[in-house]
């Protein structure tokens, strides 16, 4: 029996010659995608949701459970090159219109955000995911990090950390009214390159010398400067850059540690009912950020080769290579809350549970430390001053009373920015 | 009477040419061999006896053709008839052209052998076609391979100078190829795939370089009026293994533009091939020869088209080992004169000085006797490798 030609999964392809064939690999199933996917029990025809904690869809109606497809592709998630014509087209965006979405359950007409993944009927409550086409198939999200976290987790999560600092008012962990964490798809752009650098700089030795002066003999450090070159390869890979700027970046770089080998397949399903964005920060624009923090890396590599810490006149030629690119979807929780009717933003990572915010000061409790931090020295200041008759003694007060004074400048200086930064965004 | 034809060597005009070869290649040819190195030849017919442009040691003799000596077992060619070629490069250096040619090959050779000369190598001159096969197919074959193509990414390379002002950067476009596998069906004609006709064809090509194919043209008697035609010695069967990859190359480079890919790789196919037709290329040489020390020839190849040489250039050892011999005894006698002066010191002491001159001289002219020689064996010995 002899084999089928072509073989399963190839289909013609066009020849430019008479009297050959062509056949080549089947693209990948692009069946046709219905713009908004709908979730609905098959049992009751309520609506599911995502459950972060087996990754299954679940109906809180009837209580209809579907098993979750675990499909886990790590690091190996296909990674994009740079093309001309990627770059060309990644630059376009989707833009900051809004589009009209009509609900296929209850027809109401709501406007959302042009680049909002998902929706929720807010007259219905039918979770709704988007499939909108991309400027580019490959600048869909294809992968993701589903959420591992539960809300409810994050409440506690939230509730540890507000009473976690003696720099917050200690009512806060009691008083502080948590709104419902939300689930949020961020949008991050994953960057992958080797650097190969050659470098060359002035690299100072210091040695000691006497030399004679004024009679006598005394001893100084010289440099001796020396001209030393070397290379550099690096392999720097998953650099996550943030794939939106509406969120602040503050907040984003403490929770951003992901395990990128946790990384699955987009699935529509791990969007429903939660909220995801697009990429508003395009792929060029996140490229350079990416592209700066591994120059630096690879800078600070070069320097490490110089046989002392003193350098100067260096320079270094980088060259990049297999650069790649990825993005991706990733799970974050967003809250608010309010004390004494001032909100503050709260940001847990979905996967590992890490989180950073927003807290207010007890800037009493703050004032008191620093005076405390500053009286010592200060009073021993005084004392070394009402006691300067006394020679010796009261010099040697007053020099004490200086340093501790300096010290507990430096500390409650520290202070003062930790808690002022308590708040930032 | 062109240059070409006065190189030739006539066949004897008692050798009747076979009366098929006078109609089919419309020339008085007649088939010859060399009894000594069995290369055969077809060759005008002539009144006078043809010696070997091979080993140039022995007279041409007539093939048989009632007992048919040679044969080439094709299907394309009716034996004993031979079809005429279907294409020939013509000659495009003529005898004269060729001197510069010789007279380097004939250059810088320590004691030459004096045959070894210009002159003797330009007489000697013989015009000789060397066969290569044609052969046209139809192929019917299932083939797969990777396709690759070319596309641009944009890459950057940065340059930091502390001195500068820190960072700057260039973006680059670089090319880079994206590999595909494709397999298909194929049904092409393919005409003059070219396979050797002579078990010593590579080594010929090795020596003389390529030739330009692209300067062949259909046969016509007069291209060949002038030269003896050197006759195949391999059979079509034994050149279908060298045509095999030849025809896989010509689908190779097909199936890569009804592709419309930058290039292929990996290759393979399970090719059927049916309606072979085989036919001759004759590519043009010239061979002379000189003699060497024995009095052997050596056989000398020019490139009918690019005049390139090919032979073993051998220096004399006989003329060297006369030098040599000359030397000692120059030596011989010097040594016994500064003797006598010596001798002839107890009389005169101040000759003791010119005797012991001469012994020294005698010496080194005796050690410089051993130069020619051993020049001649390091040149004998470099040619060989």
């Amino acid at each position: 029996m002899t084999d089928p030609f072509p073989p399963p999964g190839y289909v013609p392809a066009q020849s430019r010659l008479d009297g050959i064939e062509i056949f080549m690999p089947a693209p990948p199933e692009s069946l046709p995608q219905p713009e908004v996917v709908d979730f609905k029990c098959p049992q009751c025809g309520a609506v599911t949701a995502f459950s972060a904690s087996d990754g299954g869809l679940t109906c809180s109606h009837c209580g209809y459970y579907e098993a979750p497809e675990k499909a886990v592709v790590g690091q190996r998630a296909d990674q994009f090159e740079f093309t001309v014509e990627t770059m060309q087209r990644a630059a376009q965006g989707w833009g900051a219109e809004r589009k009209e979405l009509a609900c296929q359950d209850c027809g109401a007409t709501t406007t959302i955000p042009a680049d909002s993944l998902t929706h929720t009927c807010t007259f219905c409550g039918s979770n709704k995911v988007i499939q909108r086409q991309a400027a580019q198939e490959i600048l869909r999200p294809r992968f993701l990090i589903p959420f591992k976290i539960e809300p409810d987790a994050c409440q506690k999560i939230a509730s540890a950390w507000l009473g976690s600092s003696w720099m917050t008012p200690p009512a806060l962990q009691k008083l502080a009214a948590i709104a419902k964490f939300n689930g949020l798809y961020l949008p991050f752009w994953t960057f992958g390159a080797t650097t190969r650098a050659g470098w060359k700089a002035q690299v100072g030795h210091p040695r000691t010398e006497r030399y004679y002066d004024n009679g006598e003999w005394k001893t100084r450090t010289v440099t001796d400067w020396v001209w030393e070159s070397g290379q550099a390869t690096l392999q720097i890979e998953d650099l996550l850059q943030p794939g939106t700027g509406r969120l602040s970046a503050r907040l984003l770089k403490e929770v951003k540690s992901y395990d990128l080998s946790q990384l699955a397949p987009y699935e529509p399903k791990y969007l429903a009912g939660l909220q995801a964005q697009a990429y508003d920060i395009p792929l060029e624009k996140a490229w350079d950020s990416g592209r700066q923090e591994m120059r630096e890396e690879t800078r600070q590599a070069c320097l490490s080769q110089a046989s002392t810490s003193q350098v100067r006149s260096f320079s270094m030629n980088l060259d990049f290579a297999d650069e790649s690119w990825r993005y991706v979807l990733l799970p974050v929780y967003l809250a608010t809350y309010t004390y004494e009717g001032k909100p503050f933003q709260v940001m847990v990572n979905g996967e590992s549970g890490k989180i950073s915010g927003q807290r207010p000061a007890d800037w009493n409790k703050i004032w008191l430390v620093i005076a405390l931090l500053l009286a010592p020295g200060l009073l021993l200041g005084l004392l070394g001053l009402l006691t300067i008759p006394l020679a010796g003694a009261g010099l040697a007060i007053g020099g004490f009373g200086f340093i501790l004074l300096v010290i507990g400048l430096v500390i409650a200086f520290i202070l003062y920015n930790k808690a002022s930064a308590l708040d930032d965004l | 009477m062109s240059d070409i034809e006065q190189t030739i060597s006539k066949v004897p005009a008692e050798i009747a040419p076979f009366p098929h070869l006078a109609e089919t290649w419309d020339a008085d040819l007649a088939p010859l061999v060399c009894e000594r190195c069995d290369w055969t030849f077809l060759a005008p017919a002539s009144p006078t006896a043809a010696r070997c442009p091979h080993c140039h040691q022995a007279e041409l003799t007539p093939l048989n053709n009632t007992e048919a000596e040679y044969t080439i077992p094709t299907p394309g060619l009716a034996q004993p008839d031979l079809a005429p070629p279907e294409q020939v490069i013509p000659f495009s250096l003529s005898p004269t052209s060729l001197e510069s040619s010789i007279q380097s090959f004939a250059r810088e050779i320590p004691f030459a052998p004096g045959d070894l000369n210009p002159r003797q190598l330009r007489s000697r001159l013989q015009a000789v076609f060397l066969p290569m096969w044609l052969v046209d197919a139809e192929v019917q074959a299932t083939w797969q391979a990777e396709a690759g193509f070319n596309y641009e990414v944009v890459s950057h390379q940065d340059k930091f100078e502390e001195n500068r002002g820190g960072w700057s950067t260039r973006q680059v476009n670089e090319t880079k190829t994206r590999w595909e596998p494709r397999l298909g069906r194929l049904q092409r004609n393919y005409q003059n795939i070219r396979a050797p006709a002579l078990e010593e064809h590579n080594l010929l090509q090795a020596q003389l370089g390529p030739f330009d194919l692209g300067q062949a043209q259909p046969y016509q008697k007069q291209a060949i009026q002038s030269a003896m035609l050197r006759l195949p010695d391999r059979t079509t069967q034994d050149a279908w293994p060298d045509a095999k990859p030849a025809f896989q190359q010509a689908a190779v480079e097909e199936c890569r533009q009804a592709i419309g890919a930058d290039y292929i790789r990996h290759y393979s196919w399970q090719a059927e091939f049916h309606k072979q037709n085989w036919t001759l290329l004759l590519l043009p040489v010239y061979t002379t020869y000189y003699l060497d020390d024995e009095h052997k020839p050596q056989l000398v190849l020019l490139h009918g088209q690019s005049g390139k040489t090919s032979a073993l250039r051998r220096a004399s050892l006989k003329r060297a080992q006369r030098t040599s011999i000359t030397l000692l005894l120059i030596a011989a006698v010097l040594f016994l004169l500064s003797l006598a002066v010596s001798t002839a010191s107890i009389f005169l002491p101040p000759a003791l000085a010119i005797g012991v001159l001469g012994i020294v001289a005698a010496l080194l002219v005796g050690l410089g006797a051993l130069i020619p020689v051993a020049t001649v064996w390091w040149f004998n010995r470099s040619q060989t490798k």
